[in-house]
């Protein structure tokens, strides 16, 4: 066989073995491809992991009542951001509805469509007022919220209902050991169960939600006030980060690192006689923990203006470039018709007040009642709306509070602050 | 990585060994030609010095060398043993404070949930075919482009060789938004073939690289022998180079194979629901609500089995690749 006709010979198997493997790997093993507007009823749900559990009996549901059939695509929570912000970027999406993170709003608001028609006045009064205010932006509700949480207080029943520890506790306090409402009852509860290898609460330095929470409940905004300006200087600022460093003698050491999952670990451990976490968790507590069922919930606490929550809500929403916004949108108003049937899944949250309520009273939902109190206060609001929250926390609040608990000067750390947030907002 | 490298730099530093008129290798490597295998020539052994590797050298640099051998196999070997350990931990001994290494409790439902969760089965799937074609993409490719440079050196293809490397400086993130449009505006969203060929810019410019400094430790004399027996120049690369660079072949094999089969971006950006891939999956287990420790070890676990059974299946021919050329006359 000549040169010519060898080289004819392998390019042909080569060919033959690319065409195979084109044909072999053009569908891949699972299922229906994800594209917006494939077919006349169907719709693709972009959401965060975990997401898909909270939705799949409300999916089902919209599917026999609307015939409208949502295919859920799951992504991890920092990938969720970067797919979305390529694909909107693009000007192409893969998907009809995505589910947003409310501190995203800001940054997604002009890729995603006024969905206004969906926030009826009734619709209005069925959910958390910081929530039906956060999710209009530029005078348009763009996001329906799906489920939201927030913050309360877990206490160890247990300990708090030991006959020793109440005489003991009156003793030392002056008044009954209970679930804390105020910024001194923590501190006492906290100090007071500080011992025999226990510690009171735990103090997050790795995560800023719980700071601004405080500053809520002083009386202040947080971070920036209406008009934009930066207050994270302010007295209400100040107060809030010195309660919580002044927690940090009554918390396991290495404050600066503990995030969320540490803080949980440390609750479901029986190390933490009290945490303050989102509301979620109490469903969560797995049943070999030390803990299960020793656990009892209450309000977050107040201070002088109060009780107060930031809202972690996530929004539906439709986005500008979908070709079957029509679809979507009936998805988006049977998810908000059918929320509570997200409250059996395993998160277990919703984000109607009505829906809550149902399940208030049932065993196993100990935590709803302290949420809606939390969600209803009138010092809870939402995050800032300002494209840059994310760089601020990420560069600025969370730098700041690791500084604080392992012993920095609160008052020249926020005036810091104050140059670092003005500087990225400008 | 580094073996590679040191691999290579041996590679260009054993190749002036077989060039023709060099004592009796180059004859005798024609002669081994036919079977496909360089001939080692036997040298004579010495009293006392006829060990190897760890065994040779003085008592004392053995013993050092062995404990540096144990202190890195713990240290690269810990991380996967308390992954593997950690799945069979109970949901609360998994976030133990302080954490304990081997369970209080041993059991296999972190398996049974990690498999048994939907989507599962179905990115184990795309996984191994993306990485399957990814692999033949980028040894099609490479083999005969590394060929190409190192048989004809011209100046093009020295240019094409640094510029092959220069994309492996861009960040990924950097093309696979690009990438994934085009993939969109071509049809193949969502598709297996798209992620392999997106992971085949990821593996073929370091594939050209390595099967060229395998090229380069094959005497041309085989070749030229071949010639003289009556091959063509194609025939002698798939009869007589081919066979002598199949060390490095899976060397190279393994490296794509591994680079797609691990690679988590492009995958988290050009995939969803029907070509989604392990190492997403796994991700997913962690949201923002909590970490489900169990299932996401279990998971890792599994996905790691493939590819310790793969370089198990290819460790002689790694090792020969690895050497190639390594041998002085």
């Amino acid at each position: 066989m000549s040169t010519r006709n060898k080289f004819f010979s392998f390019a042909a198997l080569g060919g033959l073995c690319t065409t195979v493997a084109l044909v072999a790997t053009g569908c891949g093993a699972g299922g229906a491809p994800a594209a917006s507007g494939d077919a006349s009823n169907a719709v693709t749900v972009l959401v965060e992991a975990g997401g898909k559990a909270e939705l799949t009996k409300v999916a089902e549901t919209c599917k026999a009542e609307t015939g409208v059939d949502a295919t859920f695509v799951e992504l991890p929570y920092e990938g969720l951001f970067n797919r979305l912000s390529s694909e909107f970027s693009s000007g192409s999406v893969s998907f009809d509805v995505a589910a947003l993170d409310s501190v995203w709003l800001p940054n997604f608001k002009d890729a995603v469509q006024p969905i206004d028609e969906l926030f009826t006045d009734e619709a209005k009064k069925d959910i958390f007022p910081a929530l039906v205010k956060e999710a209009q932006v530029d005078g348009h509700f763009i996001g329906m919220p799906a489920w939201t949480n927030a913050e309360i207080i877990l206490f160890r029943k247990d300990l708090f209902e030991d006959a020793k520890n109440k005489a003991d506790f009156e003793a030392k306090y002056g008044y009954a050991l209970a679930a804390p409402t105020t910024w001194k009852q923590y501190q006492e509860v906290s100090e007071f169960f500080t011992k025999d290898g226990m510690f009171g609460t735990d103090v997050k330095g790795a995560v800023e939600t719980e700071w601004m929470a405080h500053v809520l409940q002083a009386g202040s905004p947080m971070v920036l006030d209406a008009d934009n300006n930066v207050i994270i200087d302010n007295a209400a600022h100040k107060e809030a980060l010195d309660f919580y460093v002044s927690l940090v003698n009554s918390a396991p050491t290495g404050a600066a690192q503990v995030d969320w999952a540490a803080a949980q670990n440390l609750f479901n451990q029986g190390k933490t006689a009290m945490t303050r976490f989102w509301a979620h968790a109490y469903r969560q507590i797995p049943e070999d923990s030390p803990v299960f069922g020793k656990v009892g919930t209450a309000p977050m606490i107040g201070g002088s203006a109060g009780v107060a929550g930031v809202p972690g809500p996530w929004y539906l929403s439709v986005p500008k470039a979908s070709k079957n916004a029509e679809n979507a949108k009936k998805f988006i108003k049977c998810a908000y018709d059918h929320n509570d049937l997200g409250l059996e899944s395993s998160l277990g949250l919703a984000a109607r007040i009505s829906a809550f309520e149902k399940y208030q009273d049932k065993p196993g939902y100990e935590s709803f009642e302290p949420l809606i109190a939390t969600l209803n206060a009138d010092a809870t609001a939402t995050r800032p709306s300002t494209e840059k929250w994310q760089q601020i926390v990420d560069t600025v609040l969370v730098p700041t509070l690791q500084k604080a608990v392992a012993g920095g000067d609160t008052t020249a750390l926020l005036a810091e602050a104050k140059t670092k947030v003005q500087a990225l907002i400008k | 990585m580094s073996s590679l490298e040191t691999s290579k730099s041996d590679l260009k530093q054993q190749t002036p060994e077989y060039r023709p008129g060099h004592s009796g290798v180059a004859a005798s490597a024609s002669v081994g030609a036919s079977t496909g295998r360089i001939p080692v020539p036997r040298l004579p052994r010495r009293k006392g010095r006829n060990r190897e590797g760890l065994e040779a050298g003085k008592r004392s640099t053995r013993t050092l060398l062995w404990i540096v051998l144990a202190a890195a196999l713990v240290i690269y070997g810990f991380p996967f043993v308390y992954l593997v350990l950690t799945s069979f931990k109970t949901p609360i001994d998994t976030i133990a404070v302080p954490p304990t290494i081997l369970p209080s409790e041993w059991t296999l439902e972190n398996y049974t949930s990690a498999l048994g969760r939907s989507g599962v089965l179905a990115s184990m799937i795309n996984s191994v075919q993306t990485a399957i074609v990814s692999t033949l993409l980028s040894l099609v490719l490479a083999v005969p482009a590394a060929y190409g440079i190192t048989r004809y050196k011209t100046p093009s293809g020295q240019v094409f060789i640094m510029a092959a490397l220069v994309t492996r400086m861009v960040p990924p993130v950097a093309i696979g938004i690009p990438l994934a449009s085009m993939m969109s505006a071509v049809g193949l969203a969502d598709t297996p073939i798209a992620l392999a060929i997106a992971h085949t810019t990821i593996s073929l410019p370091l594939s050209i690289w390595l099967m060229a400094s395998f090229f380069e430790a094959v005497p041309r004399d085989l070749e030229e022998a071949a010639t003289v027996d009556g091959c063509s120049r194609l025939g002698a690369l798939w009869r007589v180079v081919i066979p002598v660079v199949s060390g490095g072949i899976a060397v190279t094999a393994i490296f794509a194979f591994l680079a797609s089969w691990n690679e988590f971006l492009f995958a988290l950006l050009m995939t969803a629901v029907r070509s989604q891939t392990t190492p997403v999956v796994i991700a997913n287990f962690q949201t923002q609500f909590g970490l489900d420790w169990g299932s996401m070890t279990a998971l890792a676990a599994v996905f790691s089995i493939p590819v310790i059974l793969l370089t198990l299946l290819l460790q002689r021919h790694i090792v020969a690749g690895m050497t190639l050329g390594a041998v002085k006359g």
